[in-house]
């Protein structure tokens, strides 16, 4: 494991993070997605710029974090961060990147006036849902509801 | 999301002038506004108006004064501090308004809608920056340094320039095609980023302010961009007829020597940064720029190898595009003049420390002017190499090989927008000019 926990810098996304997004999710889930993250990347730089966080080591990202800042949606008037994508180039995990990308979120987040972030998470993924409790999330009042409508 | 931010319109008049000004230059105003919806679902409706971030520094950081409260008012800057300030708002603006009419040209050539109302956002957001400008412009009292020109017939100077027509018989840098939307928006906006980066420390405290809502709207900017060069890679890879690298290397070509001279003098900014109002000189400040440049054309190009041999990795497709940086060679037939690359920063220039230098894309030297245009026309698209622009341009340039002007006449002689009037807010009462030796203006054309 690359010792770099120092050398590893928080920034704000930008729209040259794609490639390095992409890559990291290469190396996670084994497809090659660049169209699929062009149009994230797009998405969160147009509606929350700041909010998202990449962690660059060496001029190269090594972990993501998307999310924006909302209100209006299922009746919560009050302005709710969203913490949506995230991942952690496997060679870098257990540096505490994920809690200071998280830490950098939260700060935009009480900026744009939020007193709570939100995030879904499988309940048979135990990893991810691991290190969400690990940085501080736990049980919401809302309840995630699904339908399915297909014949 | 909206920040701590504080929105503030302008006073009626010089609102309408502004609503006024998008009939005759942002024609598709309307039609953005009514499909906001369709392209941009939601996300905060567009609001023309001034934004100012609330909690800001109070304090200067950089320059003489660090240390010292932030000035509030015109008035509380030197007589000398103020001037040059109010020439950096009063260029903002220009550029701001300047870059909706160039879009507009071409904005309608869009392949497809998307890219579309993605440039006609950025044209509205643009809008709201020249706006902007106007707020600070109209908001206090400048009439100290301004040289008895009032606030009001600084918003008309402003609303009355043109950055170019096709009308225009003269000088200009139009659009060719919707490449140059494109590709202006990935490095025109990147000088923009940068210039509203460093003056985000601006010891006025009220153009402080505006700078952090602006940079957030430029940072979608980039990506419409960014985004389609990397979407128009992989066409031109998956050898689609209509898209090539060679377009928008035309394109690169012909935008980032302009971009880089959008920094000032290499040499200079002192002034700048002495005054607080900039936190680095130009040449720091293009050196950033460049290497932000080279990443970008490299994630393009890697898009470029991804799709052109998808059975690569990431791994593999970097070590080609390694090699063929490298070897400048071929493989697997991409060639390595199949790829983008950012042209030399001595390429094409015609201000500042590298001009009229005759320097080639990849940094060779030429010593025959006429050899030297060829290779120009070589590498930009055939559009502009018509153009007066480039004529413009090659008269120059003869003359400082032949030694007939020094080069220090020939930048003089690149005729520029300056001085207009009118009554009416978008009078087309534009001048072009070339400064004489003696610092008058001889007009050149007159729309």
């Amino acid at each position: 494991m690359p010792d770099v926990i120092s050398a590893v810098r928080i920034r704000p996304l930008d729209e040259l993070d794609v490639d390095g997004i992409v890559r990291i999710d290469e190396k996670i889930g084994g497809q090659y997605r660049p169209e699929t993250w062009e149009r994230r990347v797009v998405f969160y730089l147009r509606r929350d710029p700041g909010a998202s966080q990449v962690a660059e080591a060496g001029g190269r990202v090594v972990g993501f974090m998307l999310g924006d800042c909302r209100a209006g949606e299922f009746g919560l008037e009050q302005p709710s961060g969203w913490m949506e994508r995230f991942g952690i180039d496997p060679e870098f995990r257990g540096q505490d990147i994920g809690r200071r990308m998280f830490d950098a979120m939260c700060a935009h987040f009480r900026a744009a006036g939020a007193t709570s972030v939100r995030t879904l998470v499988s309940r048979d993924d135990a990893a991810v849902g691991g290190f969400l409790r690990a940085i501080g999330f736990g049980d919401s009042a809302l309840v995630a509801l699904e339908r399915k409508i297909g014949e | 999301m909206a920040l701590k931010v504080e929105t503030r319109g302008l006073e009626k008049k010089y609102h309408d002038a502004v609503e006024h000004w998008t009939r005759h230059n942002f024609k598709d105003y309307p039609v953005l506004l009514a499909s906001w919806d369709k392209y941009f679902p939601q996300d905060e409706p567009f609001c023309l108006c001034a934004k100012l971030e609330l909690g800001t520094p109070d304090t200067i950081s950089v320059g003489e004064l660090k240390g010292e409260k932030k000035r509030l008012k015109p008035g509380e800057m030197s007589e000398s501090q103020a001037q040059h300030l109010l020439a950096i708002i009063k260029a903002q603006a220009s550029t701001e308004f300047g870059s909706i009419q160039q879009h507009a040209g071409t904005v309608d050539r869009a392949r497809d809608d998307e890219d579309k109302f993605w440039v006609l956002r950025v044209m509205a957001e643009e809008l709201r920056h020249g706006y902007q400008m106007l707020h600070l412009l109209l908001s206090e009292d400048w009439s100290g340094v301004s040289g008895g020109v009032t606030g009001e017939q600084m918003v008309e100077e402003i609303l009355s320039m043109t950055t170019g027509s096709h009308v225009l018989d003269s000088f200009n840098l139009d659009y060719d095609s919707f490449v140059d939307n494109i590709v202006f928006a990935a490095c025109i906006d990147r000088v923009g980023k940068y210039q509203l980066t460093m003056q985000k420390v601006c010891a006025y405290k009220p153009m402080a302010d505006s700078m952090p809502p602006m940079l957030r709207e430029e940072a979608f900017h980039l990506a419409a961009g960014v985004i389609p060069m990397r979407r128009w890679a992989q066409k031109a890879a998956a050898g689609d007829p209509f898209v090539t690298m060679t377009m928008m290397q035309h394109a690169l070509n012909k935008w980032v020597p302009r971009g880089l001279e959008m920094f000032g003098d290499e040499r200079g900014g002192d002034t700048n940064v002495k005054f607080g109002f900039k936190d680095m000189k130009n040449g720091e400040a293009q050196a950033l720029y460049v290497e932000e440049l080279k990443k970008m054309v490299r994630d393009v190009n890697a898009r470029f190898l991804r799709a052109r041999f998808p059975e690569y990795g990431p791994e593999q497709a970097e070590q080609v595009l390694a090699e063929l940086e490298r070897t400048r060679d071929v493989h697997r037939g991409v060639h390595f003049s199949d790829l983008l690359r950012v042209p030399d920063v001595r390429f094409f220039r015609r201000k500042g420390e590298n001009a009229f230098r005759m320097t080639g894309l990849d940094g060779e030297s030429y010593e025959d002017a006429d050899a030297y245009l060829r290779h120009l026309a070589a590498n930009l698209n055939d559009g502009y190499v018509a153009s007066r622009d480039l004529r413009n341009y090659a008269e120059a340039l003869r003359e400082v090989a032949a030694g007939t002007k020094t080069v220090e006449e020939a930048v003089r002689a690149m005729p520029r927008l300056k001085r207009v009037g009118g009554s009416c807010p978008c009078s087309k009462g534009v001048r072009w000019v070339m400064e004489s030796p003696g610092g008058g203006q001889e007009t050149v054309a007159v729309r």
